[in-house]
């Protein structure tokens, strides 16, 4: 065993070389972060600065919940310095491809006893029995209380990795915090006396939302983007007549005839983007800020 | 050629080899017969400088081969005298060619260059076995091999030629043509021969013949 | 060079006996020095894979077996352990787990369920294809495709198992996608996957595609009436979305952790941790064990050497009685070659120049003999290693 020693010398050396070429090259290459949505993507950007390029792989006119992605896509992933993950049964793609461990983070570690859960889909197959799956609502960043927690998983996600000086993160932090907590309140303010009001939402999106401003949304599940048939108009006005519904909330602008439609059932069409991607106008901030508004003003009598 | 004076060797058996003159001319061909035992090889290894004798001179081509050290005696041998012995001693191992080289390659008394090879080739052609000197002499008949055997004793140009019962192992018809080549090659090469031999119908060939018998005494015990 | 010229026709002509004294002498000296080169090489072989594996966590039980299972991916099968306890490893922002499932096996060769982390840890280079991406992909070491002879665009399925006596549990196709670099370790003898690929194989994962069972085709409801009828499952574009885990993936199983601690003092902090004797878990150190292994090999080595020693005696007083005999029979050999004026000594040097040309072959033929295997003895040393594995 002995002997050995001086033919590990050399490997020790090739080693530490190979670590100071690396380290060289890392100088040069900014730290690539890969977010699942666009929240993660935001909050990744602001905390990051310069130090890091955000990644959003999912194509402009994909739903991230619903993407699949190609090898080339699932390559640039497994590349990546940080993947950052949404957790509660987000993008159900990572189940099926293979990525580097040591680079996921879930930013909704931890919160799982404040995940909401959904109705049981059940099924057979096999020779097996029937189960079920329990569903979890995912779109936990529209409660800027989750928000700020999953905010703070990617910051210690970033730090713990050195993608980003400690200081630096801390300090973005601080601030972006801040303004979720401002968004909050501010959300808070709009949407103070719209608990009162029924809602439905054309798509189940809108679960954390409604538990953080205590609001009362129920869902259909509408194709996005599509103008609803008559089945779905009526579907639509027994829900409203049943629940006394008079704000219909739309993920995105689904055109005049749509809303001239919904109009005509005595329901108040609002958009609300669930910011899964990135918004038109503005950042998630903005975005969520002008859409609390919206609804907020849609509720007020 | 040779000169043997007051010749004196004693065998352990009690028996004694005394020759008190002989005297071999050059290129003379002298046949030396007896019985058995009586000293006839004996004689030749003298002569050669195998064996040293306990008395007496040995003066081969002008030289005392009794006066001279174990080193030069073999010098001396190899350069200067031919053998030609009864069971050839061909070795299997080497081609014909190579046995006729031999001497070159056991002594550094003699230098293997073109001449010598050229020798080789000219002998054995002479020899009539040119065509078979890349065989080995399990591939040879016995007359070729003495043959053989004939050009190894030429090829250094000696001047004396022994040949210890050369022809014994031949067949009648071969003995008479082994020997007339063996005469022919050494008067070519102007060597004397000096041949033990037990063929009295080969003995008209040779120029003189000596019988040994006289030579052989009983030592008191 | 006249006595190397008689030599070498001597030993030409007698080539019989010469091939056989040549052999045998080449066998002495091959033999120790072949054996010599294989231990040292599989010496370092198992020490530097030990040393290039800090930690490694397992179920309590043979310390060997975990080692051995985690590094050689053997057929030892120490008691699974749960994924909470590789999370709990990234919880304690310590080390890197590496998880490693093995408990299965294609062609006969080991399906590997790990994550991507695992190739970086190997600097494992995929010298075909790519690497794992999907689900039910596979990757597999370089003896594995020379010995299987697959590439990328085959299959593999994995072998049936009863092990989790599982209902409704098929062989799982592998589109093979990548093909690593030879690395003369047993990651060559590895089929990699991810260990979600290994869940679906041990029917934690699967999908909703349903596969064609015997039991379709008994009672007539499967449409397919010829013999080829695939009794295995097969993860496609298709059906991809289907596939799903059952449960916490904190309770799906690993065979053995690789764990790479960020540094020594995190190495032993970790290792206090597992040390507690009623822990169901243990955290080995491979270099150690393979470091009593080693010791153990070269213990039996020692033996070895002794019998080679043996075994050279003899051969050499069977040589040298050859060579006696032979000069035995050369007696009128040398005394033609005195009479015909030899020097002094030239008996000597014939046959010295013999004895010299003999050992010279054989040491030639030895040598090259010990070059080819110190060329091989990686890839040699691997195989063997993969046998006892």
């Amino acid at each position: 065993m002995r002997k050995l020693i001086p033919t590990t010398t050399p490997r020790l050396l090739l080693a530490a070389f190979l670590l100071l070429a690396a380290g060289a090259a890392m100088a040069q290459e900014r730290a690539r972060i890969v977010a699942v949505n666009y929240p993660l993507a935001y909050f990744a950007e602001r905390l990051a600065g310069d130090a890091a390029e955000v990644i959003y792989p999912v194509p402009e006119s994909v739903d991230p919940s619903f993407w699949r992605p190609a090898i080339a896509d699932i390559s640039t992933v497994q590349s990546a310095d940080l993947i950052l993950l949404n957790g509660a049964g987000f993008a159900t793609w990572v189940d099926r491809v293979s990525l580097p461990r040591s680079k996921l983070v879930n930013s909704s570690d931890g919160l799982s006893d404040r995940f909401i859960s959904t109705q049981s889909i059940t099924h057979s197959h096999g020779d097996g029995g029937e189960h079920s799956h329990e569903g979890t609502a995912a779109y936990t960043w529209l409660d800027p209380d989750l928000a700020i927690a999953q905010a703070e998983a990617v910051a210690r996600a970033m730090t713990a990795r050195g993608l980003a000086p400690a200081d630096a993160v801390q300090d973005r932090l601080d601030a972006l915090r801040s303004e979720l907590e401002t968004l909050d309140a501010a959300a808070g303010d709009a949407l103070a006396d719209a608990g009162t009001v029924p809602m439905i939402a054309t798509h189940p999106r809108y679960q954390y939302l409604a538990r953080a401003y205590g609001l009362d949304i129920a869902a259909l599940d509408w194709d996005a983007g599509a103008t609803p048939d008559a089945d779905q108009l009526q579907a639509l006005s027994d829900l409203a007549a049943e629940r006394g519904a008079r704000i219909l909330i739309w993920e995105a602008d689904p055109g005049a005839e749509a809303m001239t439609a919904t109009d005509e059932l005595g329901l108040t069409s609002v958009v609300f983007p669930p910011l899964a991607t990135p918004p038109e106008d503005g950042s998630y901030l903005e975005a969520f800020r002008a859409a609390v508004t919206a609804l907020g003003t849609a509720a007020t009598p | 050629m040779v000169e043997v004076e007051n010749l004196g060797f004693g065998y352990r058996g009690g028996f004694r080899l005394a020759i008190p003159q002989l005297s071999l001319a050059d290129g003379e061909k002298l046949a030396i017969v007896g019985p058995s035992g009586s000293g006839k090889t004996t004689l030749l290894n003298l002569v050669a400088g195998i064996l040293v004798p306990d008395s007496g001179r040995i003066i081969v081509a002008g030289t005392e081969v009794t006066g001279m050290s174990d080193a030069l005696r073999r010098r001396f041998r190899a350069s200067r005298i031919g053998f030609v012995f009864q069971d050839f001693a061909l070795l299997d191992y080497l081609s014909a060619r190579q046995n006729i080289l031999y001497p070159y390659r056991i002594t550094p008394a003699l230098v293997l260059d073109a001449a010598a090879r050229d020798r080789a080739e000219a002998l054995a052609e002479a020899c009539g076995i040119g065509d078979k000197l890349d065989r080995h002499p399990a591939a040879l008949s016995q007359g070729e091999q003495q043959r053989v055997a004939i050009c190894r004793a030429l090829v250094t140009r000696p001047r004396l030629v022994l040949s210890d019962e050369a022809t014994g192992n031949l067949d009648p018809d071969s003995k008479a043509r082994i020997l007339d080549l063996l005469f022919r090659q050494a008067e070519e090469a102007g060597a004397a021969v000096l041949a033990v031999t037990h063929d009295h119908e080969l003995l008209p060939r040779f120029e003189r013949v000596l019988d040994f018998a006289q030579y052989r005494q009983e030592t008191p015990a | 060079m006249n006595a190397l010229f008689l030599a070498y026709a001597y030993l030409r002509y007698h080539w019989a006996r010469s091939a056989v004294l040549v052999v045998v002498a080449a066998l002495i000296l091959f033999v120790p020095a072949a054996t010599q080169i294989l231990l040292s090489t599989s010496e370092r072989a198992l020490v530097a894979r030990g040393e290039a594996t800090p930690l490694v966590l397992g179920a309590r039980g043979s310390e060997l077996d975990l080692t051995m299972s985690a590094l050689y991916f053997s057929d030892e099968r120490p008691d699974p352990i749960r994924m909470s306890q590789v999370e709990a490893i990234w919880d304690s922002g310590l080390a890197m787990p590496l998880p490693l499932h093995t408990a299965f096996s294609s062609g006969g060769f080991r399906i590997v369920g790990t994550t991507l982390d695992y190739f970086g840890f190997r600097d494992l280079e995929v010298a075909q294809g790519r690497g794992l991406t999907l689900l039910g992909e596979a990757v597999i070491g370089a003896e594995v495709a020379q010995a299987l002879d697959k590439g990328v665009g085959d299959a593999l399925v994995s072998a049936p198992e009863n092990l989790f006596d599982l209902d409704g549990v098929y062989p799982l196709e592998m589109p093979i996608v990548g093909v690593l670099a030879p690395t003369n370790t047993p990651d060559d003898n590895a089929i990699f996957v991810d260990i979600k690929t290994a869940w679906v194989i041990q029917g934690i994962g699967h999908g909703h595609e349903d596969v064609v069972t015997a039991a379709d085709i008994a009672s007539g409801t499967d449409a397919l009436a010829n013999a080829a009828v695939v009794q295995y499952q097969r993860i496609t574009p298709e059906n991809i979305e289907s596939f799903h885990f059952h449960g916490s993936q904190d309770d799906f199983p690993a065979s053995s952790v690789i764990v790479v601690p960020n540094d020594t003092r995190s190495g032993t902090i970790l290792k206090g941790r597992y040390l507690d004797p009623e822990s169901p878990t243990q955290l080995v150190e491979p270099a150690g064990v393979i470091r009593g292994l080693v010791d153990r090999i070269f213990r039996i080595k020692t033996l070895l050497d002794v019998v080679t020693a043996i075994i050279a005696v003899a051969a050499l007083a069977a040589i040298g009685l050859a060579v006696f005999l032979s000069y035995r029979l050369r007696a009128g050999e040398i005394a033609t070659a005195v009479k015909l004026g030899a020097r002094r000594g030239m008996v000597l040097r014939l046959l010295a120049a013999e004895t010299v040309t003999l050992l010279f072959v054989a040491g030639g033929f030895a040598m090259a003999g010990a070059v080819v295997v110190s060329r091989n003895a990686e890839s040699w040393v691997g195989f063997l290693l993969a046998l006892g594995s």
